[in-house]
């Protein structure tokens, strides 16, 4: 997945895939709480910028 | 070469291994599938494509033989295959398409270079054929040509040619591995319904992931594509990964799973995190 991603041109530290048990709670949070700050530090996706480009050219 | 196949079909029907023939034919140079079911209409029509070679009208021959299997479930029949469609029908039959393979006979043609070279084919000819030559398999570049590209490059690439889609779902359609009753691109909850072009990447990423271990390499959608999305470059990438993690090839001919048709860990691994 992250490599067609990396084909389309989307960074594919944008996708991270995880298997997180229903027992693993503490494990789940932890996942989704680095992953949120990851994708801050990443700032806003290209793809949300893109359609105004396309409007401009 | 029409007339080995004529030939060889008559004898299969002859010898009763076949109740019809499943081939193109050409009515006042109108070419289409059609279902051959007796001497007399092999003589009246019957096309490779073309008159006399096996011309550049193709079809997703595989997928109407699904249909013929399903609305006829006792009888057997014989099918016109080039190459891409044999590779075809080895992948619905890794994918359980077809309930008993014996109903099925293949009747193989080689494709010509001239063909072979208009769609970069990889194998312009079946495992087995009855008629033409082995053409050269062709290779299509086109997967180096957007790899050569930055990110930047590629997403403007890509969004420029998603952006032109009309979402005519011809390249589902078409589409001779794509067979599924309920499809993930009418799903509104899914990929949003009613906006042309349809939401993207999503909508076409989301088929390429669906063609993940499936396409052959036909060039059929991109063929049928009215707005030109070159969707087979899509899909190239995405059999390259296939085969780099899972080293399948699809259209191969044996008994195996395609690998995304397998529930659990990939080979050596004992759980999805390792």
């Amino acid at each position: 997945m992250q490599k067609l991603l990396e084909f389309s041109g989307i960074d594919p530290e944008r996708l991270n895939l995880k298997w997180v048990s229903s027992a693993e709670g503490p494990r789940f949070a932890q996942v989704v709480t680095d992953f949120v700050e990851k994708i801050r530090k990443l700032g806003p996706s290209p793809l949300r910028r893109a359609p105004e480009e396309r409007q401009a050219g | 070469m029409i007339e080995q196949v004529r030939n060889h079909v008559k004898s299969l029907m002859d010898e009763g291994k076949i109740n019809a023939f499943l081939g193109l034919r050409d009515q006042e140079g109108n070419i289409f599938p059609h279902v051959f079911q007796t001497l007399e209409d092999l003589n009246n029509g019957l096309s490779l494509g073309d008159l006399s070679a096996p011309g550049d009208s193709r079809y997703p021959i595989a997928k109407v033989l699904l249909t013929l299997l399903q609305n006829y479930p006792d009888k057997s029949f014989g099918v016109l295959l080039r190459g891409c469609d044999d590779r075809a029908l080895n992948e619905l039959l890794r994918w359980n398409q077809v309930q008993d393979v014996r109903r099925i006979i293949r009747v193989g043609i080689a494709c010509p270079s001239e063909l072979a070279g208009l769609h970069e084919c990889r194998k312009p000819f079946p495992d087995e054929f009855v008629a033409g030559e082995k053409a050269e398999p062709v290779t299509n570049a086109s997967v180096v040509e957007i790899m050569a590209r930055d990110l930047n490059e590629r997403l403007a690439y890509w969004s420029r040619e998603f952006d032109r889609c009309i979402k005519c779902y011809g390249c589902r359609d078409v589409c001779p591995v794509c067979f599924c009753n309920v499809c993930t691109l009418e799903e509104d909850a899914l990929i949003r319904t009613g906006d042309i072009p349809p939401e993207n990447p999503m909508f076409h990423l989301t088929r390429a992931v669906h063609m993940a271990g499936r396409c052959i390499d036909c060039n059929l959608c991109t063929e049928a594509c009215p707005a030109e999305i070159p969707l087979r470059t899509l899909y190239k990438k995405v059999a390259e990964i296939v085969r780099d993690e899972f080293d399948y090839i699809s259209g191969q001919a044996g008994d195996g799973k395609s690998p995304l048709n397998i529930l659990g860990p990939a080979p050596g691994h004992t759980s999805a995190n390792d």
